[in-house]
Formats: C-alpha cells, structure tokens, sequence
C-alpha cells in the first residue's frame, strides 16, 4: 500500500475544491485580527464544524491514496483449486463452443444458439459441485442441511445484520420538490465520497445520477481523458476476435427488450473495448479466472482477464440511460464491473462473492419463509435455480431501468451486492402464493411467463413481510 | 338511458376497439346499412362522418349517439390545412398576445403548399443550396409518397414531367395537394438512429376548448443508423419512422417493433440531459398541442355529438426541440407487439370512460364536473376554467364599481 507523507497529502489537499473553501472561511473568520494563534485557529474550526470537514478530507484523500490490490488468492484454499478447475472448464466450453460457430458457419440449418462459454446455470450448477465433493476444511462446523443447495464453511454475516442494514428504505417516503433541489445541489457541490454514499443511500435524482457517479469514481474532470483511452480501445476493436462474435450474439437478447434495443450497438461497442482493456485487470476488485496460459491452445484468455459469459450486455444496458457519450458510458460500466459485478462470477469467500449471497439468500428463505423453501424443494425447484438469474444480472430484463439504477444506487451507496438479497427475498415472498399452488417446475416457469412489473420497493417491502 | 345497453358500430375491425365494446357490455348494432343510425357509439372512419355531417344526407344525429370525428377534422390533420391554419392563426395573433399566453409557433419547419406555394419555394430552394427537403402528400398516410428532396428535378416524381430551374409554376400529375418541408437533418439520436415520437391527445370540445392528454405514447425507431450521407438519402429505413415502412427492414423485431415507450424516453432525456432540459422539452411539446388546437378552434364545427381522439408525430431535434411533424385523426390502432396491444386497449378503455362516463351519456351535472385525470389521461387545458375565472374577476370588478 503506497503510504502518503505530509507534503504529498497537502499538495492533494490543495488539489480539491473543499480545502479552498475551508481556506476562505478561515480567513473570512479571522479577516479583522493581527495575531492568530493556533488556539485561536482550533476554537474557530471547531466551532464551525471546519475540523469535522478537514478530518473528512484527509480521510477520503488516504483512502484514495491506497491502492486496491486485485484479490487472486481465497483464504479457502479449496476456492482457488475449485476456480482453477473452473477456468479448465470454461476453456473446454470455449473450444466446444468455437467448434459449434464453426458448424453453423458451414451448415446454415443447424441453429443451436447456445453459443455461449456460461450462463447463471452453469455458474451455480458447478457451486453445487463444492457439497458433493465435501472436502473437511468446508465442512468444518457446519450443521449439514441436506435442503440447501449451498451449505459450506465461508464467513457470512448474519442474516438479521443484513435485514437491518436495509431497512431504512421502507421507510423512505416521496420527498418534495425543495428536498430534492437540496439533494441537486449536494451532487453539485459534494466530492467525499462518503458524502455521495449517503445520498445514492437515501435518493438520487434522475437528473443528476451520471453526475453522482462520475464524481464518486472520480472522472468528473476526466472526460478528456475517458473520450483518448476508449477511442484507442475502439481502434483495436478492428482486429476481430472470436469472442467478438459471441458478444454480438449475446446482444441479440438485448436487441428485442423493449427498453434496450436502441442501445443495441452502442453496448456491444462497450463490450468489444472491455475485453480488450488492458487496466482491468489492475482494477478489477477480484480475479475471476485464474489467468494460466495454456500453451498450445488456440484461445488464451483475452487481454481483460476473464471469459465473457451470457448476458454480459445486460449489466452495460441500464447505463446507457445516463450519458448521450459513449465513453461516460463504458468508463461507469468498466467501474460497476470491476469494482462490483466482478464479484458476481467470482468463485470466492467474499462478502460480495456469489457463493456468499446465495448462501445469505437459502438462510433467509429457510428461516423467514420455510413453507415456501420446502414446497419449492418438493417440485424440484430449488430457490436458487429459481432467482440466480435476477442476482447474477441484478434484475436487468425484470424491472425497468429507473428501478435498475436505483439498485445500482444502493449498490454504490453501500458499497456492496447486498441489496440483491434482499431484493431476492422480496422477489420470492411476492411471488409466494402462486408459487405454494405450483406443482412442478413448469407451472413455476409459468408463473414467470406472465406480463409482470416488479418495482425496486415494493421488492424490498415484501422482503420485510413473513 | 341507464339500465339500457348502448349499440355500438364501428368501420375498423381492431381488436383493441372490438374487446372495449364488448367488455362494457354494449351490443353491436346488426344493422349492416353503412348509413344506418341505428347505434350509439360510432367509431367511424373519416369518410363516414364526412357522409353523416354532409347536409345532403339528412342524417341528425340523437342526444344518444356519440362519435369519434369531428366534422371538419381535416383542417387540423391534413397536412396541408395544418399548416395553412397554423400560419393565419400566427398572422392573426399580434406578437404580445401569443407572448402573452406563452405560445410559441416555432414549432413547424419551413413549409410550403403545392402547388400553389411553388414559386415561393423555389425562391427559398436556391436561397438554401444545401437543404434537404422533405416531399409529403397532403392527405396521404404511414409514409406512402414521401421522399426527400436535394435537386428541383427530383420533383418529376409528382409533377409526372421534367421538372427545370427555371420554371415558377408546377402542375402536379394527380390531383392532390403536397407539402414540402425543411428537412430537420439533425434529429435527437438514440443509440444513433432517428426516431418520432407518437403522443395521443383527446379533445371532447373545442368551444371551449377541452384537452386531454395521454400519458402512454411510443417512439418509433428507424432499423438503420442515421446518416445525412448524400447516397443514403432514399434510403427510407434511415429517414422515416414510420411503422409501415420499418417492418420491411431486416433489422425489424417483432418483439419491440421498433416502439420505445415514452417513459423509458422520459427517463432516457432527464437522466442523460437533465431535469431542466427534460422540463421544458415537454412544456414545448405541451404547447405546440395547445397552439395547434387553438389555430382550428375557430374553423372546426363543435359538434356536441363529437369527440377525436388525435395521433401528435413529434420530432425531436438534437438540441432537444421538439418539431410538429403532424396529427393524424386516425391514428392506427394495429397492434404490433403484447406491451403495443396493452397501451392500445387502455388508451381506448380510457377515451371511453371520459366521454361515456359509467358507459352512459353524460348529464348536465356530470358535465359540470371538473376531474383533471382519468386513466391515463389528464387535462391539459381547458378553456371552460379560463373563462370561468374570467367570469369571476368580472363579477368581482362590477362589485367593486357597485
């Protein structure tokens, strides 16, 4: 960790707004006085909440010093054979899926469309693997419930810990006109960002989210720079890779939803340049593939450092709404991703990791909803067969965007997946009643077949209803 | 009337408006006569209501019978008198009292009538080398006849004859009337193509004035990437919305059929470019509704019987200005997708339960009533509120005298 010496974190300080402002309201306070003495100086600073705000300042300016090391290595050492095993898996899925384009290229009637390295399915289906093979260090302690489809030896917290930390949003009630221009203007003015996690926490105006965004990431003054960096990556976007093809394949589920067909081209520009992006993989929180180069082997993995799995558009597609700039919008998805969707298709102990959010989301069913949990278990429906598809792609295809980047809100506010389990949850307790009457795996499907509009609240409403 | 079930007759075979009729219970007229009277509620094409307000029919519709056009409706939807009585309406208003109620008329593009206009826009023609124009048959719709216009010989296609430089008279080779507008080549772009928004609005009276406005409406997306390159100009996939001509495309999904809803667009235009920008976009395209109405308030026979539920086509440009395309009486009520079928069924269910509120007519005390909102539509004006407050302070000022 690269640690600050006195002079480097004045010459920061003097590079943000918020120390020239406290500057002018020291020297206002004492504009008529001689002699000022450092007594003086600390009383007044105190007196005006300037020594809380200095504090926040140099806080956020360490914080932002330190550099965040890409995660490689689990503390389970299972979990880094068990992703070692998985990259395995993905590069025989890529040459098996290489030889199915190549089929399609030279036969025209064979359509089999599942060109793709994975999907949320397999994802889960080999986190499954992890029970039936049962090695000690996971099962250390752990009461062996043969009902869960997940039930192994990670930290987790507490499922009341996460219930509790969300439960402010029931409360939260439409605000008026006056408080939401205050909001705007907090978005204007503020640059902590522990101040802009409180305001994704509570609300964010839809006019002003690019903006909370790029200044919590950072790129407010950096869009020169962004439009320089992405335009290199379009340029090397002209040597056509095989990944490229199933990225085009994987717009074509984005190109027939009705809120993000017209930004069809646009996210497939995005993804073409993330694949290639060579900074990702310092910034990425997590390793997501253990990057072995194989020798011999026509593909290696690409520049970025992971595999891009189906329905990769959808986590690009609600950030199309906020920016008419191709570039605003790549550099947001390339921060989301790397700092939280990575986590997603991470095999990982983690918090943040899948395995842990699935596990948090089997503890919160079996105990809040149990009924329910059985029934499904019954059918031959698992509860998280069930919604690992709305967790792994956060809801993108089930609500309309104003509710996606409100989780993207709650996301970024809090700095973690979380919210998705409780979304998760509320998910299942709406949809309960149908679910008890369902017989089997087909009426489930069914079920989900209907015209519906889950909305952001009333998800997180349910979440709270026994 | 209560009690009693209403009749219904209607020229378009349309699901969405069949299934309302049904599902309220009102039976469908058996009278197979096209000029029968023997309905109540008549959604019927322009044609028809034409034929029924022509003095020469002796048709008198009854206090029981309600209809979808207003007799002369074509002096606001034909594109010709759209703009003929939008421009008197302008000459008519002195610049104080439209800046006044805070009308605006720079809305329509440049436009000119043929053939009776050609000789003034030939004039503008070599005045503005580099414009695109757009050719429109006045009364004709979904985009059949359009093309875009760079050289005056282009115009062969509707004289039938070369067509020169130098000629200050045009005689078309049919009989119908055409519009040639400025082209607006820089059009807002999504995800770089060009689209047009549809917006429906419901006037039930025109003296007053009584506007309703819809809350559902589409944009409707070309298949192609919007270019103003020369050798693209007919390539109508990339200039022209409508649905008609897009379903022809490759690229069309039958899932979306190109149609974005309005609120994602709202959504889109606030996040994207700001509340502020987001603001005073709709208050433009509210008021080009109301300056639109206003301009055929005095033309338009105010039938009692009467009610139109109008299609508005607005075009927005890159600054995010909306531009009066035009209106359409009979704006198609084919269903392309489930969510198209969904906003089509309710906007008609919602017609029906203002102007047949409790799927009765109205009487006077119900008349009376001000609601603001049914369904998925909210007044956007209504003159009678004016002219009461007008009343008002009338009485108030004669008090004080007194």
């Amino acid at each position: 960790m690269q640690q600050l010496d006195n002079q480097e974190i004045l010459m920061k300080l003097k590079s943000q707004k918020q120390f020239w402002d406290i500057k002018k309201k020291v020297k206002q306070g004492f504009s008529d006085q001689q002699k000022i003495g450092i007594n003086d100086i600390q009383k007044f600073a105190q007196s005006c909440e300037i020594e809380d705000q200095l504090i926040k300042l140099i806080s956020h300016i360490l914080k932002k010093s330190k550099k965040r090391e890409t995660l490689k290595e689990d503390q389970i050492e299972f979990l880094n054979t068990s992703k070692i095993k998985w990259t395995e898996l993905l590069f025989k899925n890529l040459d098996i899926v290489h030889q199915k384009a190549k089929n399609q290229e030279e036969d025209d009637t064979n359509t089999d469309s599942k060109l793709y390295i994975y999907d949320e399915k397999n994802l889960l289906a080999f986190l499954q693997t992890f029970k039936q093979q049962q090695p000690s260090v996971l099962y250390q302690n752990v009461q062996f419930q043969s009902n869960k489809l997940l039930n192994i030896n990670i930290p987790l917290k507490s499922s009341q810990q996460i219930l509790d930390k969300y439960q402010y949003i029931l409360l939260q009630e439409e605000l008026p006109e006056e408080k939401i221009n205050k909001i705007r203007k907090s978005i204007e003015n503020e640059h902590l960002d522990i101040e802009l996690e409180k305001i994704a926490q509570t609300y964010v105006p839809n006019g002003e989210r690019c903006l909370l965004y790029l200044k919590y990431f950072e790129f407010d003054h950096q869009e020169t720079v962004l439009q320089q960096n992405f335009a290199k990556l379009q340029k090397e976007c002209q040597n056509q890779l095989f990944i490229d093809e199933l990225l085009e394949i994987d717009g074509h589920e984005i190109s027939e939803d009705t809120f993000y067909f017209v930004f069809q081209e646009q996210i497939l520009t995005c993804l073409k340049c993330f694949i290639r992006d060579k900074s990702i993989k310092e910034n990425i929180r997590i390793q997501l593939q253990n990057g072995m180069k194989k020798e011999h082997a026509e593909f290696q993995l690409p520049v970025a450092g992971f595999f891009p799995f189906k329905n990769i558009s959808k986590y690009v597609a609600p950030l199309c709404y906020l920016s008419t700039k191709i570039h605003i919008i790549y550099a947001l998805f390339k921060e989301f991703f790397c700092r939280y969707f990575c986590f997603l298709h991470a095999i990982s102990s983690e918090y943040n990791s899948i395995l842990s959010l699935c596990m948090q989301i089997e503890e919160i069913v079996s105990t809040r909803s149990p009924k329910l949990f059985h029934h499904l278990k019954v059918i031959g429906c698992d509860t998280l067969k069930l919604i690992i598809h709305q967790l792994i792609y956060c809801f993108v295809g089930d609500m309309d965007p104003p509710h996606i980047l409100t989780i993207y809100d709650q996301i970024l506010g809090h700095d973690s997946l979380e919210i998705l389990v409780i979304l998760c949850v509320g998910f299942l307790n709406k949809y309960k009643p149908k679910l008890l009457l369902a017989k089997n795996y087909e009426n489930v499907q069914q079920i989900f077949q209907e015209l519906r509009e889950d909305k952001f609240q009333e998800l997180v409403q349910f979440a709270y209803k026994q | 009337m209560q009690n009693k079930k209403l009749k219904w007759k209607s020229d378009f075979e349309k699901s969405v408006i069949i299934e309302n009729f049904v599902n309220r219970g009102w039976i469908k007229s058996q009278d197979k006569e096209e000029d029968s009277s023997d309905w109540n509620v008549y959604w019927a094409t322009v044609w028809n209501v034409r034929n029924i307000f022509n003095p020469k029919s002796g048709f008198r519709l009854n206090d029981q019978q309600i209809i979808n056009h207003f007799p002369n409706h074509y002096e606001l939807t034909r594109k010709d008198c759209m703009v003929k009585n939008l421009k008197r309406f302008k000459r008519e208003q002195d610049k104080e009292t439209y800046e006044q109620q805070g009308w605006n008329f720079d809305f329509l593009p440049t436009t000119y009538v043929f053939p009776g206009e050609y000789s003034l826009f030939v004039e503008e023609f070599h005045r503005c080398p580099n414009q695109t124009w757009i050719v429109k048959p006045a009364a004709r719709s979904q985009g059949k006849g359009i093309f875009l216009l760079r050289k005056i010989q282009q115009l062969k296609k509707i004289a039938g004859t070369t067509v020169t430089n130098n000629m200050t008279q045009l005689n078309l080779a049919s009989k119908e009337n055409y519009v040639v507008s400025k082209y607006i080549d820089n059009p807002l772009l999504i995800g770089g193509k060009k689209f047009d928004l549809r917006m429906y609005v419901l006037v039930t009276n025109y003296k007053p004035l009584k506007v309703w406005i819809y809350n559902k409406g589409f944009g409707r997306f070309c298949n192609e990437q919007y270019t103003t390159d020369v050798a693209e100009i007919e390539n109508m996939f990339v200039h022209l919305t409508n649905v008609a001509i897009q379903q022809y495309s490759d690229k069309y999904s039958q899932k979306h059929g190109g149609k974005y809803s309005i609120d994602a667009l709202k959504f889109y235009v606030e996040s994207a470019y700001g509340t502020e920008a987001f603001q005073k976009m709709m208050d433009d395209i509210h008021s080009i509704m109301l300056t639109s109405l206003k301009s055929v308030q005095a033309v338009i026979q105010n039938d009692k019987h009467c009610f139109e539920m109008y299609g508005y086509d607005i075009l927005l440009d890159a600054n995010l200005k909306p531009w009066l395309i035009e209106i359409n009486a009979s704006p198609s009520l084919t269903t392309t997708t489930p969510v198209d079928k969904n906003l089509k069924l309710n906007l008609i269910n919602d017609v029906y339960n203002i102007v047949l509120p409790n799927d009765d007519f109205p009487d006077n005390e119900q008349k009376q009533q001000q609601i603001t909102k049914v369904g998925g539509f909210s007044v956007l004006y209504d003159e009678s509120l004016d002219l009461m407050n007008r009343k008002a302070q009338k009485r108030q000022s004669v008090k004080i005298w007194k």
